[in-house]
């Protein structure tokens, strides 16, 4: 089968899996790659949150909501295992401004589907018991959830190969076969795979991988931190940020900016994430970043200045210029379609956007429009 | 010879012993309970790599006994 | 508050003990930094009540002179309990943070030592089971006997001067078990014969086992712990084993401690936020690599990394002081690095390259296993879970075991684990070096973290 799939795909993070996925449940072969083994890449940084409170109102939510009820879909259909949980958000506003902007953005949300509800002080002392008592404001998302993207991952590989789909780790690809203007395969160092179809699924790699086949993909990297705490009691119920985190997501500054989210884990920890800098493919780690991330998380918790730090990780997530995901054909070379791009939102967004992109190949009609998110936008951008 | 409470119970040591040390000479092997299995934990390996000593040491949780030395009036409780 | 020194020396054993000494003698200014209330390391650990250190050791001359020349040496400050939690490099510097202090250098030496290397059995978890290091650093350190009845077991040379050590303080030694086979132990002996290094102590070992009349047996391992129903250990399962590690026959051994060691492991876990070059030992352990001047290997041009003792390899205490030596005389740019040294280095290695090939660990220990068998303590975690990790999640080496499982996950951070599950999937060295990366060194609370001025 090697050597006759009906797709390949090139990435084997929750995105090129979940692809996969989509596309042996519409009956094609499929043919994965990865230069490591599945989930080696960002995916195994992502700390799993499937959020929809974090979105503006716009072509991201639409997909963020479908995806979210995806995951619990997914769960259904490949047996579960992978820790999802709708375990519900919670943001909050300390200043008055952040007060004003997230009510504006609620009440822009509720409109377009999102299950957001104002709560006061009281409220909100009773869903968070630990919350810092200065906050008296704040929004609670019941749709936000969460799971084990590791594990999604690897559950759906393995559904994937039970039903007769391949996966080659260890496979770097070197090169796209084209001809005439039509992809014909991969080269890579574990040999040359053909397929009529084949997906850049690469995440943070995608640009490199675009430019394999001659084309453009602007997807740089954009580093975040988390820490993790040594297991505690429970003190944390749900997804906890601040309003501010929101406006972070989508800004365009490339300095260092941080915002705690704070949760609680099944297996006793506490993540704090995650920052966000845009400083290249840059190791190491920045302990400015890392206090700034414990400083706002004790200013949201205070009983957190006693729980001990344990380890803290570091992941570069896949951004485009405009923050949306890449999803749709080449505007080049036909055959030849990328599913990357997510940023800090790969996970949640994973389902919806492997739907979208196999509606696509399969010619369907879906459950909305790709057009936001198709790769010709970034021509006019190579022009200049 | 000093004094310190194991549990609430106080019994002697030397000072200069680590605190897994005046266990072990009290007879006192198991310093925690694990979070999953509950199961009962003590000194592995004697230098602070392993944290299977852990103790609650003056109110502090997670404390490492085999590096801590102990002191007169320390209390030091099982952690669960 | 920030310190600064023209050479900072992280560990205060044999090898930073010697760095430091040499650097200062050659005009530097040094910080030597250790965690533990006293300096020495593992190998020179004492209580400080001089009658009975000395009773203890067998070379506490050596290492009281040593330690006194540091000590008074004006040209040296010691930090004393101090541990670093983190390092980095910062604007082109050195950082190492402890609770209280920053310190920054230009030169650093990393003398961080090494711990016992442990390999999962069943029952390796009940109380009283511990490692041979944790029964002589509570001799050497505390002057405390582990248990009543005491088996010692394992591989390798060190096995020896713990249970000497016991026995010779009153201990009861049940049994010595040596995994490795009697003709490659005589090998082995006749290495320490001929080798200018710890003639004197292995013999000396050896009498005072057969003076209390403790067997030592070959081709023996402990295969698994039982506990009695107070939950402590009760009794251990001796296996006579073939050379490749497979349970031939066993029998049941009463006792209370068993304190088991398969060789030790290198601390590395600060050489990955040096981001300096880490390789694969030929014993499987991951260690620092150097050059001739023990020099580390990284790309920042405007800094000095060196590193000495056990975690460039495991090697022994002369090994480590001739490292640590060499290393300090380079950091001080001294040019005086006598060939002397060199070769008294390079002898020290030879040994212990062939004693390592002594005491191999087989892979066989892995037939040991029962689905229920913890392979990582922190996260208790069972063989049978990595095991599904591997079979069904597509898991192909520990790091992507980990993130399934959460073996090594847990509060120490894999430094138990770590190398049996790197040898479970036969892992590569990618692998095993991301495993022994710890950026976080030891646990602090988010608040120390959250404090202002911390670079
Ligand atoms: C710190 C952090 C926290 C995050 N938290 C969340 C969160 O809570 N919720 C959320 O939704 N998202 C989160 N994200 C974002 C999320 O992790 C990513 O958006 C997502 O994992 C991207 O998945 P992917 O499959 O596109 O990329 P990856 O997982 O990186 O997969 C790409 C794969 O392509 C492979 N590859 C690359 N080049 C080649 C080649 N030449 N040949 C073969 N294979 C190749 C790589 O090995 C890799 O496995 C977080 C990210 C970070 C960094
Ligand atoms: C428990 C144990 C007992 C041993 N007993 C003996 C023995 O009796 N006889 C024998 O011949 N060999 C013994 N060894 C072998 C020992 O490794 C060598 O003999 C020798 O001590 C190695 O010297 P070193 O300088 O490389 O490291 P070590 O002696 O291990 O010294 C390293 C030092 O660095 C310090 N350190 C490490 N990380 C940090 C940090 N982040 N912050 C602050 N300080 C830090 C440690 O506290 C330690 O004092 C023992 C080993 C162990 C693990
Ligand atoms: S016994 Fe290992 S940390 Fe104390």
């Amino acid at each position: 089968m090697k050597n006759n799939p009906d797709a390949i795909i090139i990435g084997a993070g929750v995105i090129g899996v979940s692809t996969a996925l989509e596309l042996t449940s519409a009956g094609l072969k499929v043919l994965i790659l990865d230069r490591g083994s599945v989930a080696s890449g960002t995916t195994s940084a992502g700390e799993g949150n499937i959020l929809v409170s974090d979105k503006e109102p716009g072509p991201e939510l639409d997909l963020a909501l479908r995806s979210r009820n995806a995951w619990f879909e997914l769960d259904e259909a490949i047996g579960g295992g992978f820790e999802l949980e709708a375990k519900c958000g919670v943001v909050v506003a300390r200043t008055e401004l952040g007060v004003g902007k997230l009510r504006r953005l609620t009440t822009a949300q509720r409109q377009h589907g999102i299950t957001a509800h104002d709560i006061c002080s009281d409220e909100l002392h009773e869903l968070e018991p630990n919350l810092s008592p200065s906050i008296e404001y704040g929004t609670y998302y019941p749709q936000d959830a969460q799971c084990q993207p590791m594990l999604a991952t690897a559950r759906m590989l393995s559904s994937i190969k039970n039903r007769g789909g391949e996966f080659i780790s260890g496979a770097t690809v070197t090169g796209i076969l084209v001809q005439g203007g039509r992809v014909s395969g991969v080269v890579t160092n574990r040999g040359r795979f053909s397929a009529p179809v084949v997906i850049n699924a690469a995440g943070t790699w995608a640009g490199p991988i675009a430019e394999l086949a001659g084309s453009y993909l602007p997807i740089a990297p954009r580093r975040g931190f988390i820490l993790v705490s040594v297991p505690t009691r429970p003190l944390i119920f749900h997804k906890v940020y601040d309003a501010d985190y929101v406006a972070n997501v989508a800004s365009n500054n490339s300095d260092l900016q941080t915002s705690a989210v704070v949760e609680g884990t099944k297996s006793g920890t506490i993540l704090i994430g995650a920052s966000r800098e845009r400083v290249g493919f840059r190791t190491g780690i920045d302990f400015t970043v890392l206090r700034i991330l414990a400083q706002q998380a004790i200013e949201l918790f205070p009983i957190l200045s006693d729980i001990q730090l344990l380890r803290a990780y570091r992941g570069f997530r896949p951004y485009a210029p405009d923050h949306l995901p890449v999803i749709g054909e080449d505007p080049g070379i036909r055959g030849l379609w990328h599913n990357a791009g997510h940023e800090g939102a790969g996970i949640g967004l994973a389902p919806g956007s492997a739907q979208l992109l196999s509606d696509g190949i399969l010619g369907k009609s879906s459950f909305m429009s790709s057009d936001a998110f198709s790769p010709s936008r970034f021509t006019a951008e190579l022009a200049k | 010879m000093i004094t310190f409470t194991f549990n609430g119970v106080e019994l002697f040591a030397i000072s200069g012993q680590s605190v897994s040390a005046a266990l072990l000479t009290n007879n006192e092997r198991i310093t925690r309970y694990t979070r999953i299995n509950n199961s009962p934990r003590g000194l592995f390996c004697g230098i602070g790599v392993c944290f299977d000593c852990l103790l609650i040491i003056d109110g502090k949780p997670n404390q490492r006994g085999c590096i801590t030395m102990v002191q007169s009036g320390m209390t030091v409780e099982i952690q669960k | 508050m920030i310190i600064n020194h023209q050479i900072l020396v992280l560990g205060g054993g044999p090898a930073g003990l010697n760095a430091a000494k040499y650097a200062a003698n050659a005009g530097a200014d040094v910080g030597l930094i250790d965690s533990g209330v006293r300096l020495g390391g593992q190998y020179w650990r004492h209580t400080g009540d001089i009658s009975v250190d000395h009773a203890m050791h067998h070379n506490f001359d050596q290492g009281s002179l040593l330690i006194d020349a540091v000590l008074t040496n004006p040209q040296i400050k010691v930090y004393l309990e101090c541990q670093i939690w983190s390092v980095s490099i910062v604007n082109d510097s050195i950082v190492l943070r402890s609770l209280f202090q920053i310190f920054q250098t230009q030169k650093l030496i990393i003398a961080t030592g090494a711990y016992d290397r442990s390999i999962p059995f069943p029952g390796w978890d009940i109380p009283g089971v511990i490692t041979a290091g944790a029964a002589q650093a509570l001799l050497k350190g505390s002057g405390v006997i582990a248990g009543k009845n005491i088996v010692v077991a394992g591989t390798g040379p060190f096995l020896l001067p713990v249970a000497a050590g016991i026995s010779r303080h009153g201990g009861n030694i049940v049994g010595v078990l040596e995994a490795a086979y009697k003709t490659s132990w005589v090998k082995g002996i006749t290495t320490l014969i001929r080798s200018p290094f710890k003639i004197v102590e292995g013999f000396g070992y050896i009498k005072t086992l057969r003076k209390n009349k403790v067997e030592l047996r070959f081709g023996h391992a402990v295969t698994a712990a039982h506990a009695g129903a107070d939950g402590l250990l009760e009794s251990v399962t001796v296996a006579n084993i073939d050379r490749n590690f497979n349970v031939k026959s066993t029998y049941s051994l009463k006792c209370d401690v068993a304190a088991i060691s398969w060789g030790f492991t290198p601390d590395t876990s600060i050489a990955g936020a040096l981001d300096v070059r880490q390789r694969v030992n030929h014993d499987g352990s991951v260690i620092i690599e150097v050059d001739d001047d023990q020099r580390a290997i990284q790309s920042n041009a405007l800094i000095e990394i060196y590193a000495a003792g056990e975690s460039t390899g495991i090697g022994g205490s002369e090994l480590a002081l001739a490292e640590g030596a060499i290393a300090g005389l380079a950091a001080a740019h001294d040019p005086g690095i006598s060939n002397q040294l060199r070769k008294l280095r390079r002898r020290a290695q030879k040994f212990a390259h062939t004693l390592s090939k002594v005491y191999p660990v087989a892979s066989g220990w892995q037939s040991w296993l029962t689905s229920e068998t913890l392979i990582c303590r922190c996260e208790e975690v069972t063989y049978q879970t990595v095991r599904e990790a591997a079979e069904e999640l597509g898991a192909i080496d520990a790091r992507g075991a980990k993130l399934m499982t959460r073996c090594g996950m847990g509060m120490c951070q894999g430094r138990i684990c770590g190398r049996s599950i790197s040898d479970l999937f036969d892992g590569n060295q990618v692998d095993r070096i991301q495993f022994a990366s710890r950026p976080i060194i030891t646990p602090i609370t988010l608040g120390e973290l959250a404090q202002e001025g911390l670079l």
